[in-house]
């Protein structure tokens, strides 16, 4: 019938739309309209999720090519190296760690000069990174999202950004110009509650933020909040000491349910208002998340709260 | 066709049977002592509001938040006293789960002992409850309650159990669980991800109270015996605690209370109440992921030298082997033990001065041995080559590894692993420099599904003896527990063991005792056929 043919021209126009945004020098910013997933995604169901069986064995090159350490001396310097060929595709997105089973030998990965170190943990249409990348460019910050659709904005939109700021920069001309923005962000689609330790390690991160979490209402889906007591455990386990985990929600309930879960685990410690409201971070979180201006718009109150990761006791 | 033995567990100086929901034990002679029957009239379980049990397949992962509706229309019968055996429509659907029409009985999932032999723990499962034996020696058990129970040594008057008894049922389904190695606490790790610690024996009176709305509050009271609070720099281990899983003893009269409060605490609320065990249960820590198993490991602390520290090792569907500290620093995560590409349904810490060394295996090819310490891959060795080479394997595309067993064998280390659906054992060797050396795949008359081995105590020659039930699928009159030793070189002798008691026998169809027996292949993620 017809409302089929209308339902089938929209999503042809969807991929046609995606198909033409995978190509690298596309420097228009896509439109979040084609992008669009239904609002959750049962993180306890095991989807086709792509992870590393260890954090060793994660490819970060096809993320942070810029970063890439060259075993070979390269000419070309500022020449961004071609991205990574898609070796394998799941459910339309692209591949960031490849398993290559038929050879014994797994191809040796390409390594990359720095650790990631900042996570955004669901981080949605990826306002937070975008606005955080330019602030601190010497440190690698990843996104992470369980939806498809959803993460293939953020990476179409940091690949936009990146051409966007190569251009502006050779236009600009000379040394004058930043060298290219955005090269130290990068998104993935991630089951953080479940997949957090493939991706990083011990340790590894100094900033985890969770922006405006699903609130998830009812006592019986609590279970499939981002936070819980048994969660922290593992949000301490990718902080190092020091760490900071920056939370951010305009549900009054949710926000105690998080402070009152980092509170109560050893592990962390509230950090005090003087301190949040001197870190940079805090103000980026509050405006430039897309959940944040959607609260901005409704005029609602948003509920900010940081914990700092302490060192381990002894043992 | 009739239910196969299934589990064996040698404590002490006894050895403990499972077939179905009944509990067999015999001497080291395999003399049969006793029999433990799971009490036919249902003990009341005040932890449990009926109708928000739904079938569970094991393929499940993490809560079924849809499937779990609380019913309006049975909540009306929900309340402190509520006994299961009551609900019709509740026994109709754990039948259905198991599909054994005639018995209502949940099946002994799980057999553990006290490493000092003096207690067997086992686990039922669709009613999710730890029962709690003391050992006396040579197969005398009796079982021990939340609060009060009749000792039974004789297993005929096991049908006349007071309704004083309590069972503690878990919260979820538990799919493992191990001791502290003082013996002193349970570790149970469940089909949701989380493992709670219990006391090993109930506190014989239920002290903790509770404010009568815990709902709001939540704060639980004794968690803990002081001993082990010793840490000064943790701050109160109680605090590890969310208020949704705020877990604490309440009485009766607190149960009233909350009846009382019904109206303004909202039947949804109060359900859940309900639902929240009577007994003291703490949360440790948590996986988003299907549990399959839990073990303990120790290892020199890092500060004090001449002390050594408890670990809680815990493997998930996920490919997961979490290192947490043990009590009372469970929530600090200290490594994991990643590598694996399937499902881990199984660990097994080294005996023998090898501590350091965890063997686990699942559904991938292998056998993966580690330092858990330093969550270091040591070693692998090929379990999937050696099973294809089985006769009447040759076709197979993956395998699910059930067991693994290590044991001091011949001087040195001995590890004997079983596969799903094979009818043998893989014995392999644990060398001193952390390799597994496969020795070879010892056939046996029927498909194994458990394993334990008994070293013959008071006698000198150090020859151990492995048990093995056996199921034999088509011919399950056969089905038989079998006792293997060795006779020089790969060579084995196995002997079944005779008069092995009947017991009322329980009919189930092949498909069912597949989908009970033979399940740890659907642990494996279906995205991984594609
Ligand atoms: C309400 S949105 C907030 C997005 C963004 N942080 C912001 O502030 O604009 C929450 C996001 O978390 C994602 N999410 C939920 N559970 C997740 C999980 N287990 N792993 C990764 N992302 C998850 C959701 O898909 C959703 O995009």
């Amino acid at each position: 019938m017809g409302g089929k043919r209308i339902k089938k021209d929209k999503r042809q126009k969807r991929e046609d739309y995606r198909a033409a945004m995978k190509r690298d020098d596309i420097s228009e910013l896509p439109r979040k309209k084609f992008y669009r997933q239904r609002a959750h995604a049962n993180p306890f169901s095991d989807h086709q999720l792509i992870y590393p069986p260890h954090p060793d064995q994660m490819d970060w090159s096809s993320l942070y090519p810029h970063y890439i350490v060259e075993n070979k001396p390269q000419n070309q310097k500022d020449q961004p190296p071609p991205s990574q060929p898609s070796s394998q595709t799941v459910s339309g997105e692209s591949p960031v760690y490849s398993d290559n089973d038929s050879t014994p030998e797994p191809p040796a990965l390409r390594r990359i000069s720095k650790d990631v170190e900042v996570a955004d943990i669901g981080c949605g249409f990826g306002g937070l990174l975008i606005a955080l990348a330019p602030t601190m460019p010497d440190t690698l910050i990843l996104g992470l999202e369980i939806r498809v659709s959803v993460t293939q904005f953020v990476e179409d939109r940091i690949k936009a950004l990146r051409a966007q700021s190569l251009a502006q920069s050779e236009t600009e001309g000379g040394d004058a110009a930043p060298a290219g923005l955005y090269r130290n962000v990068g998104v993935l689609r991630a089951n953080t509650m479940k997949f957090l330790p493939n991706f990083f390690r011990k340790a590894q991160l100094s900033k985890v933020f969770i922006c405006f979490p699903d609130p998830h209402f009812k006592a019986r889906k609590h279970k499939q909040r981002i936070v819980s007591a048994t969660l922290a455990s593992e949000y301490a386990y990718v902080l190092r000491a020091g760490g900071i985990v920056y939370t951010i929600t305009d549900v009054p309930d949710l926000h105690e349910w998080m402070v009152q879960h980092f509170d109560a685990h050893p592990s962390f410690e509230r950090v005090g208002e003087v301190e949040q409201e001197a870190d940079p971070c805090v103000g980026i979180m509050r405006t430039e998340t897309e959940e944040g201006k959607k609260v901005e718009r409704h005029k609602g109150a948003k509920h900010v709260a940081l914990f700092r990761r302490l060192e381990d006791p002894e043992w | 066709m009739i239910l196969p033995y299934h589990l064996v567990k040698v404590c002490g100086d006894a050895v403990f049977i499972a077939k179905g929901s009944d509990i067999h034990a015999f001497t080291s002679n395999f003399e049969h002592v006793s029999t433990w029957k799971y009490p036919v009239q249902q003990p009341i379980v005040e932890s449990k509001a009926p109708s928000t049990e739904t079938p569970e397949s094991p393929a499940q992962d993490g809560p079924p938040t849809k499937r779990r509706r609380v019913e309006p229309k049975k909540d009306k019968a929900s309340n402190g006293h509520q006994t299961e055996s009551k609900n019709g429509q509740h026994k109709s659907k754990k039948a259905a789960q198991y599909d054994v029409p005639a018995n209502e009985r949940p099946f002994v999932q799980g057999l553990y002992a006290t490493g000092d032999g003096r207690h067997l723990v086992a686990i039922t499962g669709s009613d999710k409850t730890v029962w709690v034996f003391e050992h006396s020696g040579g197969g005398n058990i009796k079982l021990l309650s939340q609060r009060w129970a009749h000792t039974y040594t004789n297993p005929h008057l096991l049908g006349f159990v007071s309704l004083n008894m309590v069972p503690r049922a878990m919260p979820k389904r538990p799919c493992s669980l191990t001791f502290t190695r003082d013996n002193l606490t349970i570790l149970a790790a469940d089909k949701f991800g989380d493992v709670y610690a219990l006391p090993l024996v109930p506190s014989s009176t239920p002290t903790a109270e509770t404010t009568p709305d815990p709902i709001a509050t939540g704060t639980p009271t004794t968690t803990q015996p002081p001993s082990r609070s010793e840490t000064p720099s943790t701050p109160n281990p109680s605090a590890f605690r969310p208020q949704a899983d705020a877990f604490t003893v309440h009485t009766k009269r607190n149960l009233k209370a909350l009846e009382n409060q019904k109206i303004s605490l909202g039947r949804r609320a109060l359900q859940e109440q309900l639902n929240r065990p009577q007994f003291e249960l703490t949360l440790l820590l948590g996986h988003v992921s299907m549990l399959t198993y839990i073990a303990v490991g120790t290892a020199p602390s890092t500060t004090a030298e001449c002390k050594t520290r408890e670990y809680i090792i815990t493997a998930d569907r996920d490919e997961h082997i979490r290192v947490s500290r043990g009590m009372p620093q469970a929530h600090i995560i200290e490594g994991f033990c990643l590598g694996h590409e399937d499902f881990v349904s199984r660990l097994c810490v080294a005996p023998g001065g090898r501590e350091e060394v965890l063997i686990s295996g699942g559904g991938d090819d292998d056998l993966f041995v580690w330092d858990w310490v330093g969550s270091r891959l040591l070693s692998k060795a090929a379990v999937f080559e050696h099973v294809k080479k089985f006769p009447g394997s040759e076709k197979l595309t993956k395998i699910a590894v059930t067991r693994i067993l290590a044991c001091e064998w011949d001087d040195g280390i001995g590890v004997f692993v079983t596969v799903e659906n094979i009818t043998a054992i893989f014995f392999y060797e644990l060398l001193p420099d952390n390799t597994l050396a496969y020795r070879e795949a010892i056939p046996v008359p029927g498909y194994p599904l458990d394993i334990d081995v008994l070293n013959a105590s008071g006698t000198t020659t150090k020859e151990p003896r492995l048990i093995v039930p056996l199921c034999m699928k088509s011919d399950m009159a056969n089905s038989s527990v079998i006792t293997m030793s060795r006779c020089g070189e790969e060579r084995w002798k196995w002997e079944p063991i005779e008069d092995m008691p009947v017991g009322d026998d329980v009919n189930i169809s092949e498909t069912e005792l597949g989908k009970i027996f033979f399940s740890t292949e659907t642990l494996r993620k279906l995205s991984d056929f594609d």
